[in-house]
């Protein structure tokens, strides 16, 4: 059984339907790419996975760790152990990304009822500075960073920067990354795509890398490719995939299995 | 209402800061004009109290003192007396903003609250002021109940070194000469009908002299406390900052959570100067709890020559709270800040006017409020940059944002700009602002609940100007009373997040 699974997952938002049976499983370790063109609907899938209240599931169900997480509120499934990284995240005034952090690492540690209040003692002082330490290294960043309001002013680089940060301070089994590839340079990219790789390979992390360009995957070395179009997941396989999308394109695909162009419109979801 | 300034407003305004449009003479609604009559400068002499019934109705109130105030030369026994005459003439005060706001104390019982009520128990200090007031060194702290003042502590060292804080009665007594010159210097008398008892009754009374050169770390704390209902508090503060002193003043404003059928009233009289090259940071936490307490107060801050005053207010609480806060920078090189928070829950009333005075110039301020409504609560705000005749190279900027929470409050901020000089910047600027169900999103998905992620984001509000309070156990009080606030107005945040 994997760790996170995806059964015949349909959503729409308003009156579109957006995703029209998805299946996918991913599990701690594990590193899955899923492609596809703007308007396929990875975005709407990744906000999904979350529960954004704006997308309604209409049908299927979404699995963690062997529990229906289909219904469960967005702090749910983070202290369960799931993580999305943001394509675009969102800044918060008056709030530095360490007293940020701090709350989200207590917030998890007091376990899974949030009335309850038990599960594991708030993190110490010097446990969180040894850490943070730790990720701001990994991130390539500053640690005067850590000390300014989550996001507020960040540039594009410094936004995804932060968000990886976050990963690797909450230490989730499985990270679905939002095109955290867009809008970086191939610096920042770097960075970012080997930050990912070393937690796989340092604390086990599962990551389903959401992208439309192959080039954040010249850094992070994906076992599994998923390529979806129109809601669907039209094609699986390993890194061979990258190459053939990058030989054939998306338009070829599209002939191939028979979604349209207009299927993409009507998804009504341009950034992806 | 007179909406029309009654002297000529030329100047313009220059902009000092890139990207910002020009202020011009008068923003806003247009009310918030200075009456500037001589009139209104000689006010002392209650031409205005004389007043027939309904006169509130014709009041201009929005304005800055601009006058000498009452302290002229006469005695304190003559003051009293000419407020007493004022008092009885006058009506009780309606504040209107035309198409905003009105803050009426018409439905105060003054007949019903006694102006010589005692503390609950005179042995002990109020449990409202022992639970609220934080565990920390201090300089000094003098509290008074209902009318009385019943404890004050100071620094043996600091006593030794000439600091004086007693009640403003013993100060009249025992050192006429430092007080006399300053009390009710800037104040008026006569305004309206609270602020004339105020000056005729006030008992007990705050008076803190900082000596030349004397510089304090921790603060003074001035308290003033309502136990319960049927209680008419007359506040009289006066703070003087000597040449070069530094110091910090911390006023609590507090009430007992009293549940008894019946109003009290806070009617204060504050006022602060500082002399040359004096510096203070002037803090002030007022939450009068959830009885039915009315404060109508007005605060007056004098900045002298190259003086510089921080002023922070944070007003937390009361069913109806009206405020004129009024900071003037006095002679040239004065510098100032003018910080405020407001947030109103349930059915309270807050009605603030905070003056950004200019007299002279060169001078800076800075004006920077941030206010949220909860419940079926009454915000107002008015912030008013005045830049007098003569006020030449006056730089100032005043921001203000507010924060809806709940479908059935009322926020208004309203800034206003009034210049008579024209070498000067004056500008403004601000947002309004609801909860960000984005931000709530991002946050729930790192585990935050979703009560959580609103204080998050309210508290992330308020925090630029809690920071500038620059006193941890202040701040920690601060964000505990914003909390509470949030607390218990959480079904109402969660109606307005679902009604959008």
């Amino acid at each position: 059984m994997a760790d996170l699974e995806i059964r015949n997952l349909h959503v729409r938002i308003e009156e579109h339907e957006i995703l029209k049976g998805v299946d996918l499983d991913v599990s701690r370790g594990e590193i899955h790419a899923l492609m596809g063109p703007n308007g396929s609907g990875k975005s709407t899938l990744a906000s999904t996975l979350m529960g954004h209240p704006a997308y309604e599931i209409t049908e299927g169900s979404i699995t963690f760790r062997g529990e229906d997480i289909t219904e469960q509120e967005p702090h749910e499934r983070a202290k369960a152990g799931l993580f999305l990284a943001f394509q675009y995240p969102v800044a918060i005034p008056g709030v530095s990304v360490a007293n940020f952090l701090r709350m989200a690492i207590n917030a998890k540690r007091s376990g899974t009822d949030t009335q309850s209040g038990t599960g594991q003692e708030p993190i110490t002082v010097k446990e969180f500075r040894n850490q943070l330490q730790h990720a701001v290294e990994l991130l390539d960043v500053d640690r005067a960073f850590t000390s300014r309001h989550l996001n507020d002013g960040f540039s594009g680089g410094e936004k995804k920067r932060a968000e990886i940060l976050q990963m690797a301070m909450l230490r989730p089994d499985v990270a679905i990354l939002d095109e955290t590839d867009s809008g970086l340079d191939i610096d920042a990219l770097r960075t970012v795509a080997e930050g990912v790789q070393r937690l796989h390979d340092e604390q086990g992390l599962g990551a389903l890398i959401i992208t439309h360009y192959q080039r954040i995957l010249h850094h992070v070395r994906p076992q599994f490719v998923h390529i979806m179009l129109d809601g669907r997941i039209v094609l699986e396989g390993g890194v061979e995939l990258v190459e053939r999308l990058e030989r054939e394109g998306y338009d070829h695909l599209r002939q191939e299995f028979g979604a349209s162009e207009a299927g993409a419109v009507a998804a009504g979801d341009g950034s992806g | 209402m007179r909406l029309a300034p009654s002297r000529p407003v030329t100047a313009v305004a220059e902009d000092g800061r890139a990207g910002r449009a020009p202020a011009l003479s008068t923003a806003g609604a247009g009310a918030a004009v200075d009456n500037g009559s001589a009139g209104a400068r000689s006010g002392a002499t209650g031409a205005s109290a004389r007043a027939k019934s309904g006169a509130h109705r014709e009041a201009a109130l929005y304005h800055a003192l601009a006058g000498r105030g009452a302290g002229d030369g006469r005695s304190l026994a003559e003051l009293r007396k000419a407020a007493l005459e004022a008092a009885a003439a006058a009506e009780l005060p309606v504040w209107r903003r035309s198409g905003f706001w009105t803050t009426s104390l018409q439905g105060l019982k003054l007949e019903e609250l006694d102006a010589g009520a005692q503390p609950s128990n005179p042995g002990t200090v109020p449990e409202v002021v022992a639970r609220t007031l934080p565990e920390r060194a201090r300089a000094g702290r003098i509290v008074q109940s209902a009318n009385t003042v019943m404890a004050v502590e100071l620094d043996g060292e600091l006593e030794r070194r000439g600091v004086i804080l007693c009640s403003l009665e013993d100060a009249f007594r025992d050192h006429h000469e430092l007080v006399a010159p300053y009390f009710s210097r800037r104040l008026t008398i006569d305004r309206h009908k609270l602020e004339a008892l105020n000056a005729a009754l006030w008992s007990g009374g705050v008076f803190l002299y900082v000596p030349p050169g004397t510089v304090v770390e921790d603060p003074f704390e001035v308290v003033y406390a309502i136990e319960r209902a049927g209680v008419a508090q007359y506040g009289r503060t006066l703070v003087l900052g000597a040449p070069n002193s530094e110091f910090r003043v911390h006023e609590y404003d507090l009430g007992e959570d009293f549940d008894e059928d019946g109003q009290s009233l806070h009617a204060g009289a504050f006022e602060l100067y500082l002399q040359q090259g004096a510096r203070c940071r002037l803090a002030q936490v007022q939450d009068w709890g959830s009885g039915e307490v009315f404060d109508v107060s007005t605060r007056f801050v004098g900045v002298g020559r190259d003086a510089y005053c921080h002023w922070l207010p944070s007003l937390l609480g009361g069913r109806l709270v009206r405020q004129h806060l009024e900071l003037a920078v006095s002679e040239p090189g004065g510098e100032m800040a003018f910080r405020g928070l407001f947030f109103t829950e349930e059915h309270e009333h807050l009605d603030a006017f905070a003056v950004d005075l200019h007299e002279t110039g060169p001078s800076g301020g800075d004006v920077h409020w941030r206010g949220a409504a909860t419940g079926e609560s009454r915000a107002s705000f008015e912030g008013l940059i005045q830049i007098d005749p003569g006020a030449q190279q006056t730089h100032t900027y005043l921001q203000i944002h507010s924060m809806m929470l709940s479908p059935k409050a009322r926020l208004d901020a309203i800034p206003s700009v009034l210049v008579s000089s024209d070498d000067v910047s004056a500008s403004h600027g601000g947002t309004v602002g609801e909860l960000d169900e984005a931000a709530i999103f991002y946050m729930q998905s790192r585990g935050l609940d979703r009560p959580t992620a609103v204080r998050v984001i309210v508290e992330g509000f308020f925090e630029p100007l809690i920071t500038e309070l620059e006193d941890e156990p202040l701040q920690e009080l601060v964000r505990a009373k914003v909390a509470r606030k949030l607390a218990a107005a959480r079904e109402d945040i969660e109606a307005y997040a679902t009604s959008r």
